[in-house]
């Protein structure tokens, strides 16, 4: 055992009188420190969006809860848009569907500039509206990436990783006294994994420490525990693969400068020549949706709707809507043109439903291929997993787009219950509204 | 002297079977990259194209229909993919594709085919350009190493200069084979990428500037991996070096320079950006209110014009007047906002290329996108002319409306579509490169910089004494 700890005792000499090993690891320590605070910077970026779309729905909520104490009490006439139809009420009852930043980001931004995160909802938005488009950024920068922590995990690790560990056995075999050393009792296999496992443990230990102070700031430890457990183990087993792969060009290594040059090619193939060529063939597959489907719905079927006749949408949405025809509107004998047109966004809201879900079917095709191919792409598997636990890839947004339409759902079925039961909104009717649409937040509040 | 040192370098590294076998490898890499950039070009191609004429041939069907309505159903276009997609796609994959051209608003370019899956790649698609970009400057830099290293620890180099050959020319010889074999896989590159591609003068002025670029570079990093081989006694120091610089400039300084930039010129929030505007469109002339200030105004300027008493009297449709009204004013607006975010684009850009002093890699990565028509610039010129097409079309839509023959108020009023046929097409045309280039003058200034530089350090900086 003896033997075991000595190794490492020389080995932290040798790292400590080593000015390449300890700048490279002052480099990268700072690294993720300017990573974790682009992630920190964006949490709060989104943050306070939030609060701000928050308070200017509180603002909008007061002035129209005004506006029906103004109307009730006879001092406003009922403007154009009048508070009092179930339509407008609903209309004008802010209802944001928001995706909170998890803390986690600040560890991982992942896909999180590549969508929108606020959206106004109204009984005609749809999950791919334009207004959801992602926060305004320099294009070239997206296409550079962002260097946030995952960045320099999973590419800069591997690298300083290099430097550490490349001439490990390799100095002995330049200098051609690496047969000396087995000569000491000690096996190859154990006198590198020996010295490996320094390295490693000292990469660890540092990555734990520098990422607790950005855990406690965001408050990572109050909410969402578990998953920085599971960001410290996906870290582990990281660095652990990457330390397999250069302990094996070591053992079979034929000099320092070899195993530099093999390590660093290893690098290049597994971290931008393997996900290259993935993200190239799953191009060619899965060409890029142009949404043909949705544009459809938002423009040609939807303008089919509104020049239907209006016995002929009464009939369509009492066959959507069964639950209308108990409602006081139904059993009247005479059409009445201004609750049908009211209603038409329940009819377009299920051809747009019916689109989104070909979309995210299509979209979900094209992910099974990707996540097929994870397997020779183990980078890109760790990404995507990191992603996952800071709630910043596809499925988080797929989730906060369920509640999006959730939103619109409810929006409808207020709509029509209310409008095809003739119903006059007060003030107390508003407030119910309100708190039916008391902002849907996807994630972490 | 010079030739036949090259020649002879020439004949160990063919002699080398290694180098033989690496060469094939990137010739074979090189032509199914090369392929399958071609084919996904292809394929996306004609899927915008599907798209394009699906949409059109919609709105080249539209039933009867009253202009203004037929604004507010709108027209999409979609964004072709650039002239040189297949070998270097830049901005492309991260930008939207689709964008909704209707009145009274300006929407955003949405869809982008990053937000259609989950994270694929972190340095994009595997096209000729990552290739040139990262595999072939490494793959040279390892060559020049090895071909130093080896002529120190073999003596060989210390026997050539003792025979009264000039180190200098010597160094500079070794780089000028290593770098000639960097150029033939080069031009191997963008020789199977013009034969696939187009057959216009402008494609032909990009691959040139793409073919001079990356020469350049490669020169660059050639001369100063042979530079510091030469300059240190130790060969582990002197790779340590070579790999830590090929880093910086890949992979560290040009993430850190983006997210510089965007930090000394901040873009406005998109929830500010969008109330700003609202703010600004609101002391405008709101088209669909009656009781509007200045939808007042205009009325009595058209009532003393055609010397009358009411709208209806009018022999044009007034409403038609209104919405052009809102929209010349909403288009102000938009030149306002956008035109401070591209100004704020600009500036960054600018910014982003100074980085080129210290790091040619980026330099040569915006020179790349840039020629290939793939980076910023090229989709900034794609969203303006979208939006002069949007003004021109709902301009024919209210002119339609306010002149077709039908009277203010009349809202049920309807064209054909022989009116609407008649509405032009949105045909991108990319832009002339020679029109742009001096976009790219501080990328191109900052490769000839260090590309005087490199040659400098071999011409004057190298250490006779380290290698004698």
């Amino acid at each position: 055992m003896s033997k075991y700890l000595d190794i490492l005792k020389f080995e932290s000499f040798h790292c400590i009188n080593s000015p390449y090993k300890i700048i490279s690891i002052l480099l990268y320590a700072i690294s993720i420190l300017y990573g974790c605070q682009t992630g920190y910077d964006l949490f709060k970026k989104h943050n306070i969006e939030i609060k701000s779309i928050k308070s200017k729905n509180a603002d909008f909520e007061k002035k129209m809860l005004v506006q029906y104490d103004e109307l009730e009490q006879g001092l406003i006439e009922k403007p154009r848009r009048d508070p009092t139809i179930p339509y407008w009420a609903i209309w004008n009852t802010p209802s944001y569907a928001l995706k909170s930043p998890s803390p986690m980001i600040v560890f991982s931004t992942g896909q999180v500039e590549q969508y929108g995160y606020y959206k106004k909802v109204t009984n005609w938005s749809t999950v791919f509206d334009n207004d959801l488009a992602e926060e305004i950024a320099n294009p070239e920068r997206l296409a550079l990436g962002t260097l946030d922590f995952s960045f320099v995990l999973l590419f800069l690790t591997p690298i300083l990783l290099i430097i550490l560990l490349f001439n490990i056995g390799g100095l002995e075999k330049d200098n051609g006294f690496d047969k000396l050393i087995y000569l000491n009792d000690i096996s190859k296999k154990s006198w590198l994994i020996t010295r490996f496992s320094y390295y490693f443990l000292v990469l660890f230990t540092l990555i734990c420490f520098l990422l607790i102070p950005y855990a406690v700031l965001s408050g990572v430890f109050t909410n969402e525990l578990m998953s920085f457990f599971t960001l410290m183990l996906l870290i582990f087993l990281y660095i652990f693969l990457w330390v397999s792969i250069f302990y094996f060009i070591n053992y079979w290594g034929k000099g320092s400068v070899d195993q530099a040059i093999k390590m660093i090619s290893v690098w290049v193939a597994l971290s931008i020549i393997m996900p290259g060529l993935f993200h190239q063939i799953t191009s060619i597959k899965f060409s890029t949706n142009y949404m043909v489907d949705y544009l459809d719905v938002a423009r040609d079927q939807r303008y089919e709707i509104f020049d239907m006749s209006t016995d002929t949408l009464q009939n369509e949405l009492l066959e959507s809507f069964p639950a209308l025809k108990s409602s006081v509107y139904a059993q009247d004998t005479i059409i009445n043109k201004g609750i049908i047109n009211r209603s038409v966004s329940g009819l377009v809201n299920i051809l747009n439903k019916k689109a989104a879900g070909k979309i995210e079917k299509e979209s979900e095709l094209k992910n099974n291929f990707v996540r097929s191919t994870l397997l020779l792409n183990p980078i890109m598997y760790f990404q995507n997993k990191i992603n996952e636990v800071s709630e910043a890839d596809y499925y988080a947004y797929k989730l906060y787009r369920e509640n999006i339409q959730n939103s619109i759902d409810k929006k409808i079925e207020l709509i029509l219950r209310d409008t095809w039961n003739k119903e006059e909104v007060d003030k107390e009717r508003y407030i119910e509204y309100l708190k039916e649409f008391k902002i849907k937040i996807t994630g972490n509040i | 002297m010079m030739i036949s040192i090259i020649l002879n370098e020439w004949k160990i590294l063919v002699r080398n079977r290694s180098i033989v076998y690496v060469s094939l490898v990137f010739m074979l890499s090189i032509i199914s990259v090369v392929w399958m950039g071609n084919l996904q070009s292809k394929n996306q191609s004609q899927a915008q194209i599907a798209a394009e004429k699906h949409i059109r041939a919609q709105w080249d069907n539209l039933e009867p229909m009253n202009p203004h309505r037929a604004a507010h159903y709108g027209v999409y276009v979609f964004k072709p993919i650039s002239i040189l997609n297949s070998l270097d796609d830049g901005v492309s994959s991260i930008t939207g594709n689709v964008l909704k051209l209707e009145g009274h608003v300006q929407n955003e370019i949405v869809h982008s085919e990053a937000s259609q899956s989950i994270a694929i790649s972190r340095f994009g698609k595997l096209k000729p350009s990552t290739i040139m970009q990262y595999m072939v400057p490494l793959f040279l830099i390892f060559l020049s190493f090895g071909s130093i290293s080896n002529d120190k620890e073999t003596g060989r180099l210390k026997l050539i200069a003792l025979q009264g050959v000039s180190l200098e020319k010597l160094i500079l010889s070794k780089s000028l084979s290593i770098w000639l074999y960097g150029l033939i896989l080069l031009i191997f590159s963008i020789l199977l990428q013009f034969l696939l591609g187009s057959s216009s003068a402008d494609f032909g002025i990009r691959i040139g500037f793409i073919l001079i670029s990356y020469g350049l570079y490669y020169f660059i990093v050639v001369c100063l991996s042979t530079y510091i081989s030469a300059s240190f006694k130790n060969n582990t120091s002197a790779i340590s070096l070579l790999l830590a610089t090929w880093i910086m400039w890949t992979i560290f300084l040009p993430k850190i320079w983006g997210n510089t930039v965007e930090k000394v010129h901040p873009l406005p929030s998109r929830q500010n950006f969008i109330s700003q505007m609202k703010e600004d469109r609101s002391k405008g002339i709101d088209g669909h209110n009656p009781t509007d200030e200045r939808r007042s105004k205009l009325k009595e300027e058209y009532l003393a014009r055609y010397n009358v008493d009411s709208l209806s009297q009018l022999p044009i449709n007034f409403d038609g007047i209104v919405m052009q009204a809102d929209e010349e004013y909403g288009n102000q607006v938009w030149d306002k906002h956008f035109g401070n975010n591209y100004l704020i684009y600009q500036k960054q850009k600018r910014l982003y290329q100074l980085s080129g002093l210290l790091n040619p890699f980026s330099s040569l990565q915006n020179l790349s996108m840039g020629f290939c028509g793939s980076d910023m610039i090229h989709h900034l010129d794609f969203l303006k002319k979208a939006e002069l097409y949007r003004r021109y079309l709902i301009k024919t839509l209210n002119d339609k409306h306010a002149h077709g023959g039908s009277k203010t108020g009349e809202w049920r009023w309807t064209v054909d579509n022989t009116f609407f046929r008649s509405v032009k097409t949105f045909k991108y045309q990319t832009m002339k490169i020679k029109d742009q280039i001096e976009n790219y003058y501080i990328d191109i200034l900052s490769l000839i910089v260090w590309v005087l530089f490199s040659g400098f350090l071999i011409r004057y900086k190298i250490k006779r004494d380290i290698i004698i």
